[in-house]
């Protein structure tokens, strides 16, 4: 313990005990100020370098929660046409039946091969189908249209896929295979290519319609275009088990956006009505520390020798 | 022997003296109770030699002594040594504190972080540009934003190596101005001590107790002490050698300094402020070279400068690289960031790109955006948090410091300080001698008086 009290000890006791009073106020100014507890590096390093990370990885989070609303578009576009494309081929199955009964006229198996074209083209249309500016049944080369209209079927486009990124080391292709069902048709006018595949089909039925081929229509046709429908069928199922898959991704990273973000709040955003609290407490302190330093440093023996 | 008709006039005399001495000393404390480095002042007395009475008695044989009065040995400050010793090293330590403090603080405030225009915040953009990118490879908007993006990263890491590199020539020119043997303020210490310890040399000899000499010149060894460690050796002709630096530390373990910064009434500047001297040594002066120091480049600013830099070259790298090789083809995509730039200071955006159409492709972009949270983050997080404890730990270091400061000073303060209250106490005290003093003298001048005047007044 301390023998004498001196004067400049009071006041230099008083000053540092204030301006300690006034740097704790100042913090937790800041902290109300801001909302956050951590407003430098050196507040908690260890929170802080939490707090990046967790940024970083909403940051993430947020990239793929925009991929997967990409992929659903893709997915979507791509459903959509499907179905057009499989009404377009349940149509060409009907005429097909009606034809294969042997019963309509040259005239109006000629209208039904005119129709049967006319789909063949909506179906191709359906293959050019773009999503964002880009062409979604073209493989990899997105810029370029799959089919041409006209008598052309060749595929223009390449075998590779689209693939979006919706979590850590997970992608999905977003782009179905629908030049594996549709194939080639006919490259040069008048000679299908021969390879089954969907376009090929449709164009022997209409062929077989112009000339007036029930036999065949009946035959290998309605069969050739069963199997067509069924890997087009197949190809819906495939995208939209993806789309189920980017649902799920969806609400997979909407979960752990969640958390990161009660985590991060945890870590880096003021207890307001702790810090309120520790406000008034301080100020009342201080409040308290000046109105005792005011008598304290005012009064000495002086004041109460007379004369 | 008999009594002299006068010796009390004198004894009384010898009070009032006394007490106005001692009246005077407390006038001067309560004039100097806040001047800085005064220690408070104290009349010491004596009793005078006493007069030896013959005894006028038989029996008792001997004698007896009759009191003479007071005398003034001498005026003295109330200090104590060894509490100004501790209280220049805990001086030492809280000025080193201080400094290294205050500067990591602008590290860290150039840091800007954890904020959404830090740097972590630019690079989590920039992966997230990139992944959009991947979603559109052919889009110019998409190639744009990526662009910009890199350009924050680029920009932000030149302006953290800047700042470094400028906060390094800060320091540095703040250690040669604190160091400049001619103008330095260490010098100016050194050459005003030198010459107090001439004057009290002289003061000395002429038997005299220089007290504002002595408050002056510990003042300036207090003041010095913030730049350095300093040792004080006491000389037997009053005059006090002051070793500085790291021989200050060696003299305090026993080693004779053959150059003390102060050597009496000359100064040995050029041998003191050396980096060798200084480095590693405590104070302002040791903290800066603590930082940084321009003679060998080392210090915990350039460490930083070197880790940014580390930082850097793993951004150009693993992006330069993930772009590189992520095209199964093989194809040959620009890189993204000039191969050349790895610091911090040179880290550019290739230039070609500004005017490149579609130059990646989706897997490329998608590559690039998967390096959030690779080791480019992992590096940049990890020299935050480094700076963050760096900073809290002087800042920590830095208050303890300074409240040891505070109670070491509130000690000296306690033995040399000046109280008020004390010295009111003793002007009455003092005061009321004086009164004492003054109404013996009117006694005696009263018994006088009947003797001269009264005694064979008839005759």
């Amino acid at each position: 313990m301390i023998g004498r009290v001196t004067t400049q000890m009071t006041s230099a006791d008083l000053l540092a005990n204030i301006n300690a009073s006034l740097d704790r106020i100042d913090t937790t100014q800041e902290e109300l100020s801001t909302g956050k507890k951590i407003n430098q590096p050196s507040d908690d390093p260890y929170g802080t370098s939490l707090a990046l990370q967790l940024n970083n990885e909403l940051g993430g989070l947020n990239d793929y929660a925009n991929n997967v609303s990409d992929a659903t578009g893709w997915t979507q576009a791509g459903n959509a046409a499907l179905s057009d494309i499989t009404n377009a081929v349940q149509r060409v199955r009907e005429l097909v039946v009606e034809a294969a009964n042997g019963t309509n006229s040259q005239a109006d198996m000629s209208a039904d091969a005119d129709e049967v074209n006319q789909l063949i083209d909506q179906i191709k249309q359906d293959a050019n189908t773009q999503y964002n500016g880009q062409y979604i049944f073209s493989g990899a080369a997105t810029s370029t249209a799959p089919y041409e209209a006209g008598s052309n079927d060749a595929y223009a486009g390449d075998n590779g896929s689209v693939t979006r990124t919706i979590g850590p080391n997970t992608s999905v292709a977003v782009n179905g295979n629908l030049a594996g069902v549709l194939g080639t048709g006919q490259t040069v006018a008048g000679q299908p290519a021969g390879d089954g595949k969907l376009l090929n089909t449709l164009r022997n039925i209409a062929d077989d319609m112009q000339s007036g081929n029930s036999g065949a229509l009946s035959g290998t046709d309605l069969s050739q275009l069963d199997t067509n429908l069924n890997s087009l069928t197949g190809l819906s199922a495939n995208l939209g088990a993806v789309t189920d898959r980017l649902q799920m991704a969806s609400s997979r990273i909407q979960s752990l956006q969640t958390a990161d973000t009660q985590v991060l709040s945890n870590t880096q955003d003021a207890d307001m009505a702790q810090t309120e609290i520790n406000f008034s407490t301080q100020q009342a302190a201080l409040t308290a520390a000046l109105q005792a330093g005011a008598h304290i440093v005012q009064q000495s023996l002086m004041d109460f020798l007379s004369g | 022997m008999t009594i002299p008709s006068f010796s009390g006039l004198n004894t009384a005399l010898s009070g009032l003296e006394a007490a106005q001495a001692a009246i005077d000393t407390t006038g001067q404390n309560i004039a100097n109770a806040d001047t800085p480095g005064y220690s408070r002042q104290q009349v010491d007395m004596t009793e005078r030699d006493p007069l030896t009475i013959q005894s006028l008695s038989n029996v008792t044989g001997g004698g007896s002594q009759l009191g003479q009065g007071v005398d003034i040995t001498t005026i003295s400050r109330v200090r104590d040594q060894f509490l100004d010793v501790q209280y220049r090293t805990q001086n030492t330590q809280t000025n080193g504190d201080n400094t290294s403090s205050t500067l990591l603080g602008q590290v860290q405030a150039a840091l800007n972080e954890p904020s959404s225009s830090g740097l972590s915040s630019a690079l989590s953009n920039f992966w997230s540009a990139f992944t959009a990118l991947g979603n559109d490879p052919t889009n110019q908007g998409a190639l744009q934003a990526v662009l910009g993006a890199g350009q924050t990263v680029a920009s932000g890491l030149n302006t953290l190596g800047n700042e470094l590199t400028t906060l390094e020539s800060q320091v540095t020119s703040q250690y040669n101005s604190l160091t400049d043997p001619n103008t330095g303020p260490i010098a100016s210490d050194a050459n005003q001590i030198a010459a107090l310890n001439t004057q009290i040399a002289q003061a000395q000899v002429n038997g005299l107790n220089p007290n504002t000499l002595f408050d002056q010149r510990d003042q300036l060894i207090d003041d010095l002490s913030q730049y350095s460690n300093v040792n004080v050796t006491q000389q037997s002709n009053g005059m006090v050698n002051v070793s500085f630096g790291n021989a200050a530390t060696a003299a305090a373990g026993g080693t004779t300094d053959p150059t003390p910064l102060v050597n009496g009434g000359s100064v040995n500047l050029t041998a003191n402020l050396t980096d060798a001297n200084l480095s590693g040594s405590g104070g302002t002066v040791g903290a800066l070279l603590g930082l940084y120091d321009s003679s060998t480049g080392q210090g915990k600013i350039a460490g930083y400068l070197t880790t940014l830099n580390g930082v850097t070259n793993n951004l150009v790298t693993s992006v330069n690289n993930a772009i590189a090789t992520a095209d199964p083809s093989g194809a040959t995509a620009p890189p993204f960031f000039t191969a050349t730039g790895t610091t911090a200071t040179t880290i550019a955006v290739n230039p070609s790109l500004s005017t490149a159409t579609a130059p990646y492709t989706e897997a490329e972009a998608q590559a690039a955006g998967a390096l959030r949270g690779g080791s480019a983050d992992q590096s940049y997080n990890a020299f935050v948090t480094q700076i963050g404890s760096d900073v809290q730990s002087t800042q920590n270091a830095q208050q303890t410091a300074q409240s040891l400061l505070s109670a070491i000073n509130n000690q000296r303060q306690s033995v040399s300080g000046v109280s008020l209250d004390e010295e009111m106490t003793n002007l009455i005290t003092y005061q009321q001698a004086y009164q004492a003093s003054a109404r013996v003298m009117n006694a005696i001048d009263e018994t006088l008086n009947t003797l001269v005047n009264q005694v064979g007044a008839g005759i």
